[in-house]
């Protein structure tokens, strides 16, 4: 089962959910928000309930730690630079600092998480 | 007391520019004589100049050469009693320079919409004719997605404090900025004006700002299509564009460009001007391109694209035609989108716009040859569609930096990205195995970053939008021009893109992944996504031709 009746009602109501929580920002009404997220909720558990009904997919199963742990890493990075520049107060620091951050930003992203993804990958088998 | 002030300004630089024409006149009939000081011009002046004006009889006969349309005549005046006066003439001038900006910023930001027509010939036409409807339709309701949810909110939070920009009038309705302080510093985090252009963001100046952005936050998000073309399930695609034009691209796009933390960098803490990135290397290139790497990892790739040795196999396109005139569209598009970003042709040091223009030519010219000539020296032919993709490459590299550098600093950018662009295709390929159909990972992520952290080498300090940038005075330099502190300042830029942009565009999608999943069932992927997920094939009349075995067996795995 492809594109469906099923999925284009969810998406309706993703949208509709969608657009009252921004009416509810905007007009400050914590009514209107409740109510908008509550219907985003639901589409997403519309979502949800014709996912397994779609048929399997050409992917093997990836470990969600590892996922989560080169998640962390790429943040981890971040957060060295935004560090960094508190730390020292000089370029050259502050640029080697940057320089540092990015390294394990990039160890997560190019290194942790395709090896997460590829683990148990569907073209190994 | 703004209004009296600007009346007063507008006031003296129409005295200032009428006794400059005055004397230059005088200079040229008698050289030899000494420039004398011209005395402000008069009322009675002004009215005779007035009464000189073409008649409506005069009109009435037409006007072949030109010299009879646009006079004195033409100036509003707010007194029929009293005629016209200085008041009416320092208005009009106003108006006028407001008036030019507005026209530049719109025609610009048109032709930047019409770069989604570009996007999705080179996706369609990099992807099998079995996809060609499907690639087609998600650049095309990409535009959808992404305008309602940036209506709804994402221009709120990217440009909802972004108030002061004298080319489009001040934008004043846009006051209003969400901030926190650390170490004794303010920062701004996201903006608070401007949800669904209602209230008093109903204001011309906020509505041409809006689509000039509306279609640069489009472009981030057509470049996830791309890596995720051939096996995006189309609902998912459609949720996570609407999630990433209301949330992911317009934050980052704040703290670049509506006023946030990132340029505040310098004003905060001494980074030269603060992160600058002039029309979008890191907030529109980067920002797809990595949240394209982190959809691309989840949604995994397309069958037959790997051996079991981890081998890639090449999967062609069905229309390099397709793929090299959208490169083209694109290119042109690319006029809009540089030039275009400085938001005004009149004006606060916007004539450099000449030199933008240039920029941008040459480092897509330089990118074309960086790709073609590594190609052809490395591997034997001048391949098509990587051919194209140094042009991007050149194009997207030179985006940031092409508002402060020479012609010299964008062919090296351009060059630099054409190599850049083949190398990193083949590293997210071969390394990293992740099945990426149009390379849209390496020309928009590899080297969006690259043309950031080329604004911090190559920025040549001739630069000059109204003697400041990001509120700190001077010209933006690099470090071959002599400021380190600018590339410092890129460098924070680099890595909140790689840790929050890539990270939070991960998470959400991860999220997605649990609810809707990403990725078509193999049977669909095999079909192709045509008729299963559109009801109809790109090319209905075309006869298939049979593909290898591996692009055709459903792995084991997928129906166990």
């Amino acid at each position: 089962m492809a594109a469906n009746t099923g999925q284009g009602r969810g998406f309706v109501t993703f949208l509709v959910g969608f657009t009252v929580t921004c009416a509810g920002l905007y007009l400050s009404n914590k009514l209107l928000l409740g109510v908008g997220l509550i219907v985003v909720l639901v589409s997403l558990f519309q979502f949800l309930k014709l996912k397994p009904l779609e048929g399997k997919t050409a992917q093997g199963p990836s470990p969600i730690v590892m996922k989560l742990f080169g998640a962390f890493l790429a943040a981890l990075g971040w957060g060295i630079t935004l560090f960094g520049m508190h730390l020292t107060g000089g370029t050259t620091g502050r640029i080697v600092l940057a320089l540092v951050g990015i390294g394990v930003s990039l160890f997560g992203m190019i290194y942790v998480l395709p090896a997460a993804f590829n683990k148990n990958a569907i073209w190994k088998a | 007391m703004n209004l009296i002030r600007r009346y007063c300004l507008s006031l003296c630089m129409l005295t200032l520019g009428i006794a400059m024409s005055v004397a230059a006149h005088a200079q040229a009939a008698a050289p030899a004589a000494a420039p004398a000081a011209a005395p402000p011009p008069s009322a009675a002046e002004l009215k005779d100049t007035a009464a000189k004006a073409p008649t409506t009889a005069d009109l009435a006969k037409g006007d072949p050469g030109g010299s009879l349309t646009g006079t004195v005549g033409d100036v509003p005046v707010s007194d029929t009693k009293t005629g016209l006066t200085l008041g009416d003439t320092a208005s009009q001038v106003g108006q006028n320079k407001v008036a030019i900006n507005f026209v530049w910023t719109l025609v610009t930001g048109f032709l930047v919409m019409f770069m989604q027509a570009g996007f999705a010939m080179v996706e369609a036409g990099l992807c099998r004719v079995k996809n060609a409807n499907h690639t087609y339709m998600m650049n095309f309701f990409v535009y959808g997605c992404g305008l309602l949810a940036y209506w709804l909110i994402g221009f709120a939070i990217q440009m909802g404090g972004a108030a002061g920009n004298s080319n489009l009038g001040g934008l004043q309705p846009l006051n209003a900025e969400h901030s926190t302080t650390i170490f004794g510093k303010t920062w701004n985090l996201w903006g608070q004006t401007g949800m669904f252009l209602s209230g008093h963001t109903y204001d011309v100046g906020v509505m041409v700002l809006f689509l000039f952005q509306m279609v640069f936050m489009d472009t981030a998000l057509t470049i996830v299509t791309g890596a995720c073309a051939e096996r995006w399930k189309f609902l998912t695609f459609a949720v996570s564009s609407v999630l990433m034009g209301a949330f992911t691209y317009p934050l980052f796009g704040n703290w670049a460009w509506g006023t946030g933390w990132l340029s505040q960098l310098g004003s905060n803490v001494g980074l030269g001007k603060g992160y600058c990135d002039f029309a979008g290397s890191g907030v529109v290139h980067a920002v797809g391109g990595l949240t394209a790497l982190a959809v691309a990892l989840i949604v995994g790739p397309r069958i037959g694209k790997y051996n079991r040795d981890g081998s890639p196999n090449a999967i062609i396109g069905h229309d390099i035609s397709a793929v090299l005139i959208g490169c083209f569209i694109l290119a042109f598009g690319w006029f809009g989108f540089n030039p275009g970003s400085t938001l005004g042709a009149s004006a606060n040091g916007n004539l450099r716009i000449g030199s933008i223009a240039v920029n941008t030519m040459l480092a897509g010219c330089t990118g074309t040859f960086g790709a073609i000539l590594y190609m052809w020296a490395l591997k034997g032919k001048p391949d098509a569609s990587m051919s194209g993709n140094g042009l991007l490459a050149g194009l997207v590299a030179i985006t940031a930096p092409s508002g402060f550098v020479n012609t010299v600093g964008a062919a090296i950018i351009g060059l630099v990205a054409g190599v850049l662009v083949c190398l990193s295709c083949a590293f997210v390929e071969s390394v990293m195995k992740v099945d990426d159909p149009v390379g849209a990972i390496s020309v928009h992520g590899t080297n969006g970053l690259w043309g950031v952290l080329s604004v911090g080498l190559f920025a040549d300090g001739t630069s000059n939008y109204g003697g400041s940038w990001n509120g700190v005075t001077g010209s933006v330099t690099g470090l071959f021009y002599g400021d380190a502190s600018q590339l410092a300042a890129q460098l924070v830029g680099i890595s909140t893109l790689l840790g929050f942009v890539f990270t939070f565009s991960f998470l959400l999608n991860l999220v997605l992944e649990f609810f809707i999943g990403h990725r078509v069932s193999a049977e669909t992927e095999i079909a192709g996504l045509d008729i299963p997920e559109m009801g109809q094939l790109g090319y209905p009349e075309f006869v298939f031709r049979e593909e290898a075995g591996n692009f055709t067996e459903v792995p084991a795995a997928a129906v166990a």
